[in-house]
């Protein structure tokens, strides 16, 4: 790993230095550094985990690698720019043989001590063949209706007179385990359990899978141009290949002990759709249908209605049914959707001061069960919330208020957080946040509790986009007990 | 609701209401806690950037209601101060409007006074005759407001040495006909006239060369006396022409942010620039639905599905990953204390996981490394137990509070703990598992299909030659 990393940083190193001889051109080298100690306690108190993190970035970006400069009033000029960012994200308070696969007693499979990932790194034309032409070319992001992902590949992105779109993609879809991915998946489709099996045994944690490269596609086609409309539909398919563990106890009887071949991993659909009358109103919403699963997973609408100039009333309605990974066991098991419908208001009270305040019910169903009279268990059940935020936003100050309550049959939780920061000679940053929070598991009642917490912040920002600072977090329930947090971090950004 | 369930409720429900009532209170003190901090904060206001324009020696500062009271006209924009009917205003406006963005167009300090009805239609100016760089102009920097010398023909002052103006002969040319609060003895100063520049790009040339003419961004300044900042033009306005895609407009409008937004400094990401020293600028609710209210966090999502590209005008990947892929935790998502908390928070699913997390990564890992989870390291494996009892939770007879309910309900929350093997023991077929059967009703109807296009989880829980595995054959 560490000799990955090297190669990266030297890559990294070598794109930002390479361009320096262009005239034009523009770079950018940020760094994000932020160091975490803390532990994490069962409810019972005893302390489990000491955690002392450091996460760091680097990020290199350069910019107009072509070189041509926009002349007044003519046609924009091609562009080409760079982007990357690698991580360090390591836990020095883990124990070696938490990350030691031979140490079956300990070994948390998937688990490394500190991974490096590249998060991004691509290569972005626009405005080519007189502004028709763009493409992506590295690891990049897409996001849509279906959610983040993120692929290794190429994306070409035809721009039409007619006001709309097509977009093309093709690559390896980003899978934990895999090299400069970090050991757990991120942007994969959920509901299986893979890594790198590298030094496992076989019959060791079968459930953990040796991940692959992951071949993907996607396309779509999304509105241009106009302000008041946009749409986008879009499609993707990534597969699975190789070897997978299939036999979960290993009692020699049982066969295949693996599956091998290609086979489907996810096949979605996703529609998004935004529409706006500036007098009256809007409407938003999206759907996204998995073809394997063949179901709709999510459908969700938004409508609002201006009442005047300062308030904004809102209509939600959000249905959810998780599906998985085609590789995984869980889209086969019977389980029922959940339905929500929503109302908010939005006052902008002042052009500073803006409250929100909003109410939500949350349908839950499953099979009904009537044979266990006198306690039969009924086929919907609702969960219920609302919650109220308010904000103050100056150019030095910033306070908010965020508080929510939910109720349902697994349990309730009520509380609010109080937050302000004052920046001081645009250099000292000044922040707090007081909170309370009251919580209470029906399932197990007897882990309900209240819970107060603040921190306390200082920072100094010392050149245009840089900063450093400490944060104090302090938070007590009758659980856990008193429990520190120490976040230090730094900011650096440095251009040319 | 069950029974059992509601005398449970019943027997928590005073404890609960006292408190929650607590809790309340808490909360009102804390909501009074923060108006009194706004109340207490520092009244200054956002200062403007750069001055336009300004006068070079003055020092004092007027209002309209220190002006000579001989003058009544050109003070406000209709007599007597009435408001400005819609049709008069930019296009662009709503009835009873709040005026232009006070962060592209920042507050401005008009010390004269203007008629501008008089001049076109009482002595036939037009708009170039005193704005003459409207014709020209390339860039909003670019100072429009005439200076004092295009009034000197017609008022036969001279402002030509601003540091020694000499008045006209009559009174048309003193210097208090037009300087609002200028007072005989004030010699060579009068008040500051600031317009700031605008933060935005624009180039009136090639508005008039496409024979767009000055109401159509300005409205009527024809009709009114004083032009103020509320006849500066509206975003709304603007698309009313700019709904062309970018690079192929050919001439055309175009839509693209940056037509009329300042971008950043390529090195600094190139995205559009949001923070001036007249404030923030953030998206009016009527574009893309994206008011960025304080809830805004728990509703972008209908924004970025549907564009990505919007909000990538003003945010670089970093700012979405910090959350959607991030190390430290955003503390207005997760707030306090919320280690402790998520359990009922994730059985609720009111914020949904998956959002940023892979439950099967993120979740698994930790619940394994902490000991909670049933495939845990046998030497960090609690020994006490996280769900009901098992009498309760996992007994072959089914009734309130049975894991199956949970499952059904809400599979992500088990997903976010448990591998496949914890569900296979008991869920697997016949001569892997115990045989309690997941699938739904009707299952067998569709599983042909996810055989064939994956069948390693069907090999999970039925041997190949199951009986069961060959309904969906």
């Amino acid at each position: 790993m560490r000799g990955r990393a090297i190669v990266v940083v030297c890559l990294l190193g070598g794109a930002a230095a390479w361009p320096r001889s262009a005239r034009a051109l523009d770079a950018e080298v940020t760094s994000d550094t932020a160091s975490q100690f803390y532990d994490v306690r069962s409810p019972t108190g005893t302390p489990i985990l000491m955690r002392s993190r450091l996460t760091t970035t680097l990020g290199v970006s350069a910019y107009d690698l072509l070189d041509r400069p926009q002349e007044a009033g003519q046609e924009k000029k091609p562009d080409l720019f760079f982007r990357a960012r690698l991580r360090y994200d390591a836990d020095y308070g883990a124990a070696a043989e938490e990350a030691t696969p031979g140490n079956l007693a300990r070994v948390v499979p998937g688990f490394s001590r500190g991974p490096v990932d590249l998060m991004y790194a691509y290569v972005e034309g626009r405005r080519f063949f007189h502004g028709l032409l763009g493409f992506k070319l590295g690891r990049q992001y897409v996001t849509d209706a279906m959610g983040w992902w993120s692929f290794d590949g190429g994306q070409l992105r035809v721009t039409t007179p007619a006001f709309f779109a097509l977009e093309a993609y093709a690559g390896l879809e980003v899978r934990g385990g895999m090299p400069l991915s970090g050991p757990l998946g991120r942007w994969e489709a959920d509901g299986v359990w893979r890594g790198d099996r590298s030094g496992f045994d076989p019959s060791a944690y079968p459930s953990f899978l040796q991940n692959d490269v992951a071949p993907a596609v996607g396309c779509a086609i999304e509105t241009a141009g106009v302000s008041w409309l946009h749409g986008r539909l879009s499609y993707r398919r990534v597969y699975n290949t190789n070897d997978s563990i299939v036999s979960q106890f290993s009692n020699g009887d049982l066969s295949p002990v693996t599956y091998s071949g290609t086979r489907i991993s996810q096949e979605r659909l996703g529609y998004s759709l935004n529409a706006n009358a500036p007098g009256f109103g809007g409407l938003a919403g999206g759907l996204v249908y998995d073809f394997y699963a063949n179901t709709m997973t999510s459908v969700f609408a938004t409508a609002d209605v201006y009442l005047g100039k300062k308030v904004t009333a809102s209509l939600d309605y959000d249905y959810y049914q998780p599906t998985y990974d085609a590789d995984s066991i869980w889209n086969f098991f019977a389980q029922y959707p959940m339905n929500d419908v929503g109302g908010r208001v939005l006052v902008d009270v002042t052009k500073k001061w803006s409250l929100s305040a909003g109410g939500h019910v949350r349908v839950f169903q499953n099979q009904p069960v009537t044979d266990t009279i006198p306690d039969p268990v009924a086929a919907v059940s609702f969960n219920g919330g609302g919650s109220l935020g308010a904000r103050f936003r100056r150019k030095d100050t910033m306070l908010s208020l965020d508080a929510s309550g939910n109720f349902g049959d697994g349990g309730d939780r009520v509380g609010g957080d109080v937050f302000g920061e004052r920046v001081l000679d645009a250099r000292y940053v000044l922040n707090a946040r007081v909170g309370l929070w009251q919580w209470e598991d029906k399932l197990r009642p007897d882990r309900s509790t209240a819970s107060f917490g603040y921190v306390l912040g200082a920072g100094y920002r010392f050149l245009h986009g840089s900063q450093a600072g400490l944060e104090w977090e302090n938070e007590i329930n009758a659980l856990v007990g008193l429990r520190v947090r120490l976040v230090a971090y730094l900011s650096l950004a440095v251009t040319k | 609701m069950s029974a059992a369930r509601s005398s449970r409720g019943r027997e928590f429900g005073l404890e609960r209401r006292m408190s929650r009532s607590a809790t309340a209170w808490l909360l009102l003190v804390m909501a009074m806690l923060l108006a009194a901090a706004v109340a207490g904060a520092d009244p200054a206001s956002a200062s403007a950037s750069a001055s336009a324009s300004g006068s070079a020696t003055a020092t004092a500062t007027a209002s309209a209601a220190v002006t000579a009271p001989a003058y009544r006209s050109g003070l406000t924009p209709l007599p007597g101060d009435q408001k400005v009917p819609t049709r008069l205003l930019p296009p662009g406006s709503f009835d009873d409007d709040p005026g232009p963005s006070d962060v592209i167009f920042p507050s401005q300090d008009l010390t004269l006074r203007f008629n501008h009805k008089l001049h076109v239609q009482g002595l036939h100016q037009g708009c170039t005759s005193c704005h003459a760089g409207a014709a020209t102009s390339n860039s909003a920097s670019d100072e429009i407001v005439p200076k004092g010398v295009a009034c000197d023909r017609c008022h036969r002052s001279d402002h030509s040495d601003l540091h020694a103006v000499k008045a006209g002969p009559d009174e048309s040319g003193r210097c208090a006909y037009c300087h609002v609060g200028y007072k005989d003895g004030d010699g060579n100063r009068v008040a500051d006239f600031v317009i700031p520049r605008p933060n935005m790009v624009f180039s009136h040339q090639k508005h008039a060369v496409r024979n767009i003419g000055c109401p159509q961004c300005h409205g009527a300044v024809q009709e009114l006396e004083l032009a103020t900042r509320d006849q500066m033009p509206r975003m709304r306005g603007c698309f009313r022409c700019h709904q062309m895609p970018d690079a192929l407009s050919r001439g055309d409008a175009k839509a693209a942010c940056d037509t009329c937004h300042v971008r950043a400094p390529a090195s600094q990401g190139g995205v559009i620039r949001s923070v001036f020293a007249s404030g923030k600028l953030l998206p009016p609710r009527w574009l893309h639905n994206a008011e960025h209210g304080p809830d805004f966090v728990e509703r972008h999502k209908t924004v970025a599905g549907a564009d990505s590209q919007f909000c990538a005008n003003c945010h670089k990947e970093d700012f979405c990953t910090d959350c959607h892929d991030g190390r430290v935790r955003p503390r207005q998502v997760h707030p306090n204390d919320y280690l402790s908390m998520h359990p009922v928070e994730a059985r609720m699913e009111m914020q949904r996981c998956q959002s940023c997390h892979r439950e099967q990564s993120f979740c698994v890992t930790c619940h394994l490394r902490a000991g909670v989870g049933e495939s845990s390291p046998a030497a960090v494996k609690s020994a006490a137990r996280f769900h009901p009892p098992q009498a309760i939770w996992s007994s072959p007879v089914r009734g309130p509070g049975h894991h199956a309910f949970e499952a059904q309900r809400n599979l992500s929350a088990c997903v976010s703990c448990h591998v496949e093997r914890d569900c296979v023991a008991c869920h697997g077929g016949a001569g892997i598992g115990a045989g309690f059967d997941i699938h739904p009703a009707g299952f067998v109807s569709g599983c042909g299909m996810q055989l064939r296009r994956n069948p390693r989880p069907c090999l999970v829980c039925h041997q190949p030659g199951d009986a069961a595995l060959s309904q969906c054959r």
